[in-house]
């Protein structure tokens, strides 16, 4: 499949909120990416709830699906895009099926009764673990590879709108990078092999998804540079510096970009932080979240990250009573408004002046935030499509370049870093600047490097 | 773009971690805590300064003088408590506590091939992460700072089923078992493996923890006890060495994590 080598857009100031160069339409009325912003509504069921197949339906259907779709109604929202991220016992088709054709149900009730444009995301478990083997046939005792691309049948055979997944590929050398403050590490687990496996598996996603009159969605990194930017953690956190977790952010780019490359069309995952980076490049919808997820996460750019979103998500919520309702009526309430705060900009032409408030109030607060401002996730993008062909030079470009944004911006002042993050910036510098240009050296030296890492398996990725 | 050049960001954010920063440096904290002995202090300051390819010579030099265990808890180890402290401080960081953990196991191996029957650990726990769950990173954190601080680790690695971890506890016999969860469908294991272990009248405490799980459902069980974080992990293990069962942790815990 041809690999992105031109931006999609011909500046970053073209890019906005709730438009996409190539839009999406799906499930009942949904159209993201089409002039107007989409909230997205995430959740988990209670603990117990995955005891048999009819409380969990019972859980997700009569519960949590018809609790969001009620609210929406009750608070006047014309638009509503539910995900449900399976959990690991939905691996078991008889757990899955009923969940996935019982939401697909009452999203046409709504839409039929109300009027409710609505429909369903789902997103499948990647349980594959670099010990057993992430492709099928390795042999691993529970043929996690296998299941992964059943529940992709199973998904799209029984009514998913969308389909996505948070693949786990280079997750075993991510790991070992982030712990170990090596960015080489996760250059090569997630930027090279990572997208290495992207590759393979949303090849047979979206070929499972087009057989299926299924859209394809997309990806996210959230096992590699959202584990970085966690632990990298609150203003007096940092067990990893931020500035670490800014570069694999931008490294992690190179690596979700795969899935559209390969023919997914859009929207991509909420969490993958990296979507305006990926949206500047192919021009499609990305979902994103930030401060209606406070929820689930507390990151330090809570309003940039709507700077460009096509769907906007709380990330997730346990399901639970709150004064105001179940809780996700509750987050429902909350996401709901701001994007009807985003659709009220667009519909008075305030759109980009909305867009840089969003942006602006996060600048500065820390540089995760800072190389996704939309201005700085453009050159990111310019840098990923300059060595577009090759997997290795366009994820280190990505992060050499986001490294360099960073202490140009600290240099004059702009942004401002404590010593260590800066420490460790220069650090991040100087290897990155190290590496041979080309990939077969590049192959050579980390493989070598990293031998020893626990469960490192160049079979893992078809090499 | 919205012209933000006069904007002053002092009224819209504050930097605590630029302005809360630590003035001081690794040498002035280490310079008290280090030992004065010449020999034993140039294999502390190995670990301190994750020197991993100088370990080895420095330790197989302190060899020729010194016993292996004197070595060991004077040399090795205050070198890894003095990275702790420095971790403390906010001047150390993860990736520091992972390489000057993996020096200090480079001397520790070395000098342990001299001590007859190996050496004599505070006490052994068995690790995990639920079955399902194939997030480990907390888990193998948390390892790491057990065994940097004298306990033996048996690490069953991730996604273990209930059953499997039953069966170790039973072989190992440890005086503590941990599990984590990032999803609040797999901590469920917990519970289950806890009333499994009380059934084969095992009373040993059960530290639930990870991203999905929070203190009240740790508590929620018999033997089940809460880590918030991984560097919780070892006072809580050496209060239990003291004596501590898993009600009495519970009762004390904010004052042991707040130690």
């Amino acid at each position: 499949m041809a690999k992105y080598t031109k931006m999609a857009y011909g500046s970053a100031e073209e890019m906005v909120f709730g438009h996409a160069k190539e839009p999406v339409s799906y499930g009942f009325g949904i159209k993201v990416g089409a002039g107007r912003v989409i909230p997205e509504l995430n959740y988990g069921p209670r603990p117990g709830s995955e005891a048999t197949p009819e409380k969990l339906r019972k859980e997700y259907v009569d519960y949590i699906s018809k609790d969001v779709l009620n609210r929406c109604v009750t608070l006047g929202f014309p638009d509503v895009q539910l995900e449900t991220e399976w959990i690991s016992q939905m691996g078991d088709p008889k757990m899955a099926t009923p969940v996935v054709e019982g939401q697909k149900a009452i999203c046409e009730k709504y839409y039929e009764e109300y009027g409710l444009n609505c429909a369903v995301r789902q997103t499948i478990p990647d349980q594959r673990e670099a010990e057993e083997g992430y492709r099928p046939g390795m042999g691993g005792k529970h043929s996690y590879p296998e299941h992964l691309f059943q529940c992709a049948e199973v998904a799209c055979e029984n009514g998913a709108d969308v389909l996505s997944c948070e693949t786990l590929g280079g997750k075993e050398l991510g790991d070992y990078a982030t712990t170990n403050g090596d960015i080489v590490a996760f250059l090569f687990g997630i930027g090279y092999l990572g997208s290495i496996d992207m590759e393979y598996v949303w090849k047979q996603f979206v070929d499972i998804a087009k057989k299926n009159k299924v859209i394809a969605g997309g990806d996210t990194n959230c096992s590699g540079a959202n584990t970085s930017m966690f632990m990298a953690g609150g203003m007096l956190d940092q067990d990893v510096q931020r500035t670490y977790s800014a570069v694999t952010r931008a490294i992690s780019a190179a690596r979700t970009l795969v899935a559209w490359e390969q023919g997914a069309s859009g929207p991509d995952k909420d969490c993958g932080y990296e979507g305006p980076i990926c949206k500047a490049i192919a021009g499609k919808p990305c979902a994103q979240e930030g401060k209606n997820c406070q929820c689930a996460h507390a990151d330090l750019q809570g309003n940039l990250m709507a700077q460009v979103c096509d769907l906007w998500s709380n990330e997730s919520i346990e399901y639970h009573p709150e004064f105001g309702g179940t809780s996700v009526q509750c987050w429902m309430g909350s996401l709901g408004y701001e994007v009807a705060l985003m659709n009220t900009a667009i519909q008075t032409g305030k759109q980009k002046d909305l867009r840089d408030l969003y942006m602006i109030t996060d600048r500065e607060r820390g540089p995760e935030g800072h190389i996704l401002a939309y201005d700085n996730a453009y050159k990111i993008g310019e840098a990923i499509v300059s060595e577009g062909n090759n997997y290795y030079l366009r994820a280190k470009a990505a992060g050499l370049t986001a490294a360099k944004l960073i202490k140009d911006h600290n240099d004059s002042k702009e942004l401002q870093l404590t010593r260590k993050q800066r420490e460790v910036l220069d650090s991040i510098i100087k290897d990155l600047e190290a590496l041979p240009d080309d990939e077969d050296k590049f192959f050579e030296y980390c493989c070598k490097k990293y031998a020893d890492v626990p469960n490192f398996n160049l079979k893992n990725y078809g090499l | 773009m919205i012209d933000y050049s006069k904007v002053d960001f002092s009224k819209i954010l504050k930097r605590y971690d630029v302005e809360g920063q630590n003035e001081m440096t690794p040498e002035s904290v280490a310079k008290a805590m280090l030992p004065k002995d010449p020999v034993l202090y140039k294999v502390a300051e190995c670990v301190l300064y994750m020197k991993f390819k100088d370990v080895g010579p420095a330790t197989a030099e302190a060899l020729k003088t010194k016993d292996a265990l004197d070595i060991i808890n004077n040399g090795l180890v205050v070198g890894m408590e003095c990275v702790a402290k420095l971790y403390a401080e906010h001047i150390y960081y993860l990736p520091e506590i992972m390489m000057a953990a993996k020096t200090m196991e480079i001397g520790i191996a070395l000098a342990e091939k001299q001590i007859p029957g190996g050496r004599t650990t505070k006490g052994t726990v068995v690790m995990h992460a639920a079955e399902g769950d194939p997030h480990d990173i907390g888990k193998n954190i948390a390892a790491v700072m057990m065994r940097s601080s004298g306990y033996t680790v048996v690490d069953m690695g991730k996604d273990v089923a209930v059953d499997d971890v039953v069966a170790k506890v039973k072989e190992i016999k440890p005086f503590m078992v941990t599990g984590t969860a990032l999803m609040t469908t797999t901590m469920t294991a917990f519970p289950r493996a806890a009333a499994k272990l009380v059934a084969a009248g095992i009373n040993i405490p059960f530290m639930a923890a990870g991203g999905a799980v929070n203190r009240d459902f740790s508590e929620s069980f018999d033997l089940g006890i809460y880590s918030e974080k991984a560097p919780q992990t070892p006072p809580i293990a050496d209060k239990i060495l003291e004596g501590y069962d898993w009600r009495k942790i519970r009762e004390e815990w904010d004052h042991i994590v707040g130690e």
